[in-house]
């Protein structure tokens, strides 16, 4: 009985190029202790220069390699099927004018966006009839109405998505984040089957 | 002749403003802006109580519009309804699927995850820059 190990592949891994991927550094592991670490440090995978960012490693390639070393030994396999990897060169710095050019594309298209949209709903027109309605008088330019309209528009988005220039309202994710978790979790799970070659067999494939 | 015309008027009224009650309500219900706020005030319980606001808000708006209410009350009383509206057109500009799809995608191609903030100002501040350019230059043209 001494001999059954309970290994747990992890979600996503780092590594540095030309790393080797042992158990333990993709893998939580429970075992009696020298069988820990000897399963520990038994090594799955060499990252080489071909790959690109993300080797997938399936829980059977894991198992194969622990039933080499000793076949006696019992793995119970829990938790997700396949780890990710990914590989991480050295981090990509972005140029200062690319970014400036990715926030103004997105200020003035915010911008154009929103005076479509009053244009689309007629807005002005509602503006001045809710003038009308509230005052009594008519005005072509509403601007006491249409001012605080403009900067009330800011803080909405900023209440909406949680962020006071950095500072949080409250502890709660935003939508944005929980947006970005969804993106990163589909692309994980695209990855895990498409880069999986196990996971997938066509019939050409022998 | 008379009655029937006046049945059929009723009718198509109340059919009309059955679907677009429901278009409306809909919409809000897909954007998710009221489960968000009650999120950020914790106000769960209350979701009721919003519930009644958008429909009395959605009755007198629907009012004012269509019959010919005058209040004559001060001009300062449209900068908080000013304010209030840009809120929460900011809020649906901010909801919209759009926006929330575009920011992972832009972070994940040009790595810059830790900057999205900064993105998101921009954003913020162009809707609020090309709001005021349309009221203050815009429509004078």
């Amino acid at each position: 009985m001494e001999k059954t190990v309970y290994i747990r592949l992890r979600h996503r891994v780092q590594v540095h190029p030309n790393d080797c991927i042992t158990v333990s550094k993709i893998a939580q592991i429970v075992a009696a202790q020298p069988l820990r670490d000897r399963i520990g440090n038994l090594q799955i995978y060499k990252v080489q220069s071909s790959d690109k960012n993300i080797v997938v490693i399936d829980v059977m390639r894991v198992l194969s390699e622990v039933h080499k070393t000793d076949p006696e030994i019992d793995v119970q396999a829990v938790g997700p099927a396949q780890a990710i990897v990914e590989i991480v060169y050295d981090r990509r710095t972005y140029s200062s004018a690319l970014f400036a050019l990715v926030w103004l594309l997105l200020f003035v298209g915010a911008a154009l966006a929103i005076m479509n949209f009053h244009e689309d709903v007629s807005m002005q027109l509602v503006h001045k009839r809710l003038y009308t309605i509230i005052t009594g008088r008519t005005s072509e330019h509403p601007l006491l109405l249409q001012i605080p309209y403009s900067i009330g528009l800011g803080l909405g988005m900023i209440l909406f998505f949680n962020h006071l220039f950095k500072k949080r309202i409250n502890e709660e994710p935003s939508p944005l984040e929980v947006e970005m978790f969804n993106y990163q979790l589909d692309m994980d799970m695209y990855v895990a089957m498409k880069e999986n070659k196990e996971s997938m067999k066509k019939i050409d494939d022998h | 002749m008379m009655t029937i015309n006046i049945l059929i008027a009723i009718f198509m009224g109340l059919a009309g403003g059955l679907a677009v009650g429901s278009g409306f309500v809909a919409f809000l219900t897909v954007l998710g802006i009221i489960p968000r706020l009650t999120q950020l005030t914790k106000t769960v319980a209350l979701i009721q109580a919003y519930e009644w606001a958008i429909v009395t808000g959605a009755l007198t708006g629907g009012w004012v519009s269509l019959r010919d209410t005058k209040l004559y009350l001060s001009e300062l009383i449209l900068v908080p309804i000013g304010l209030i509206n840009g809120i929460f057109i900011g809020m649906l500009a901010a909801a919209l699927t759009e926006v929330l799809n575009v920011f992972p995608i832009l972070a994940k191609r040009i790595g810059i995850a830790d900057k999205i903030v900064i993105l998101l100002m921009a954003i913020v501040f162009g809707k609020v820059a090309g709001s005021l350019f349309h009221w203050l230059y815009f429509v004078y043209q």
